[in-house]
């Protein structure tokens, strides 16, 4: 245990009025903004419901950094292992397709920026870095709601003795299943549309050493991130597959919508299991043990989902903001939710200063946010969730299928000239996407995805 | 179309052997209910029971869902699938229910 845990040295103090500000979850954004707000002298209180940082947390597992390595000395961090190659794959029922990635510029530090991590030791050594620098870290403590005083929002009611602890200022950092900001009215449940259900499996391989390195072709602390699409990957749903090296154990799942796995007659865990059998994957992760079973929601809305960030006395950051990029190539909420924490962080610190609650005094939140990478990326593939509904049958069954029969056409070994091959491919593409005028409609209105 | 039969056979665990993967403690009382039972009742598509990766929802005989909340990763999907919004979700307290050691 931490030594900064002060439950574990006091009974039980009373925290009411001794901070200047509380925030509602030690997940990315919650130590980012404590981080934050303790650097430039606030008193923090940091709540965390689970036994210890990340003890309730899973993503997928990759965790981009360019923002924490500006808040803290990232050398000790607990990483895996660094990205070194990006592979996208779309899966048929029984075919695989695939663009693969390794520049030798990724193997240099800062590695671009990308590792995979596992949560239960990131989020805590994370959230012991705002310890240092002065907050204090509560674990075991449900907020169950917030206190309103004078119509604005000043604290928080928990479910320890002495349990109402007032402060000027709330960040609500509490994730996808933000109960407490949808309790107090601060932003509204999101569809089933815009929330995905994903499901993961840590996996080891008791049997010999080095088969991550042998199977993903890895020296070192070289790592591999996978994405898969398509049928084979998560049946007719809108989502994907993954797979994640880690240093010792391999990261495996599938996330979709939940709207799809109402639809769906299989449920999320079947899903994982027939992805896990896919003749492309299965080779991967054979003979390897589970040590881990883990499901979350995600908020997949994009720019439109996007609730008011802040209220007087209050601001919501990280997932419970539906900061989640997902744009197919791009899957990205790390790094957002660490931005969003320090510039709500950096916001509250200032109007602090300047001895205000308001939520116009904390205005440089969303400005800065909206000024940031976050928001502008978020807006700028707003378009793509939109298209995407638009043509999922086109896109995650009918071309997978079609590469691959064009693949299979082109590279065809018989005693025919290989420009009947050639003809064959291109028809099986072109047949799928309703000729060259379908081709070009799509090119036209994909053209963003890498522009 | 291709055929692969050189495919490996995978030993998945079962979800009981998964759900024992993960760290529990029992905060006593289920963190899970539903709001009104006579909706459950005439609800015909039962999407938490399709949506729960952890056979937390099952389908009860009377029409009400059984909820084996001892076996919750308190992802939340039953609270955002239920078109009928008639699923109780609360935080387990005091830093009870499941913990993930790798997350």
């Amino acid at each position: 245990m931490s030594p900064e845990l002060e439950s574990d040295t006091v009974a039980d103090p009373n925290y009411d009025d001794e901070f200047d500000a509380i925030v509602v979850g030690a997940g990315l954004a919650g130590s980012a903004a404590a981080l934050t707000m303790a650097n430039r002298g606030l008193d923090v209180l940091l709540i965390e419901r689970g036994s210890s940082p990340g003890a309730k947390n899973v993503f997928g597992g990759v965790l981009y950094t360019p923002t924490i390595r500006e808040l803290t000395d990232f050398d000790d961090a607990p990483v895996e292992r660094y990205v070194a190659e990006r592979r996208f794959s779309m899966l048929s029922k029984d075919d695989e397709t695939a663009v693969s990635l390794r520049p030798g510029e990724w193997h240099e530090k800062p590695h671009n920026d990308s590792y995979t991590v596992l949560r239960g030791d990131f989020d805590e050594w994370f959230a012991e870095q705002a310890a240092e620098e002065g907050a204090t870290l509560l674990n075991s403590t449900t907020v169950t709601g917030l206190i309103r005083e004078d119509g604005r929002i000043a604290g928080v009611e928990t479910d320890r003795p002495d349990g109402t602890i007032r402060a000027p200022y709330v960040v609500l950092a509490e994730g996808g299943n933000s109960l407490v900001s949808e309790g107090a009215n601060l932003k509204q449940t999101e569809t089933r549309e815009n929330v995905a259900v994903g499901v993961k499996e840590v996996l080891e391989f008791p049997q010999r050493d080095e088969v991550i390195e042998d199977r993903f072709r890895l020296t070192d602390e070289a790592g591999v991130s996978y994405h898969y699409f398509g049928e084979g990957a998560v049946g007719d749903a809108f989502g994907g597959g993954f797979i994640y090296t880690n240093e010792d154990t391999v990261s495996i799942g599938v996330a979709y919508r939940i709207e799809d796995a109402a639809a769906h007659d299989q449920s999320p865990e079947e899903t994982l299991n027939a992805f896990k059998s896919h003749p492309a994957v299965a080779p991967l992760v054979r003979n390897a043990r589970t040590v881990e079973y883990s499901a979350k929601t995600i908020p997949e809305g994009g720019a439109e989902s996007i609730p008011d960030l802040v209220h007087d006395g209050a601001a919501i950051v990280g997932d419970a903001a539906g900061l989640v990029l997902n744009n197919g190539v791009h899957l990205e909420g790390t790094n957002m939710a660490v931005e969003s924490g320090y510039h709500a962080g950096n916001a509250i610190a200032r109007a602090a200063d300047k001895g205000r609650v308001g939520a116009d005094a904390l205005q440089a939140y969303p400005e800065s946010l909206e000024e940031s990478f976050v928001v502008k990326n978020l807006e700028h593939y707003q378009w793509m969730m939109n298209a995407v509904e638009e043509d999922r049958d086109l896109l995650f069954e009918d071309l997978p299928r079609a590469f691959a029969d064009a693949g299979t056409e082109y590279f065809r070994m018989d005693r025919q000239p290989k420009e009947s091959h050639a003809k064959n491919a291109k028809s099986a593409v072109l047949s799928a996407v309703g000729g060259w005028t379908g081709a070009a409609k799509l090119a036209l209105r994909y053209r963003k995805v890498v522009t | 179309m291709s055929v692969q039969p050189q495919t490996p056979d995978l030993d998945n665990d079962s979800m009981e052997d998964r759900l024992y993967t993960v760290k529990y403690e029992d905060p006593g009382d289920s963190h899970l209910d539903v709001k009104v039972e006579d909706v459950c009742m005439q609800c015909e598509t039962n999407d938490c029971v399709r949506v729960c990766p952890a056979n937390v929802w099952r389908e009860g005989d009377d029409g009400v869902p059984h909820i084996a909340y001892e076996n919750c990763l308190e992802c939340s999907s039953c609270r955002f699938a239920c078109e009928y919004d008639n699923v109780v979700w609360t935080y387990p307290e005091r830093g009870a229910g499941m913990t993930f050691k790798h997350g």
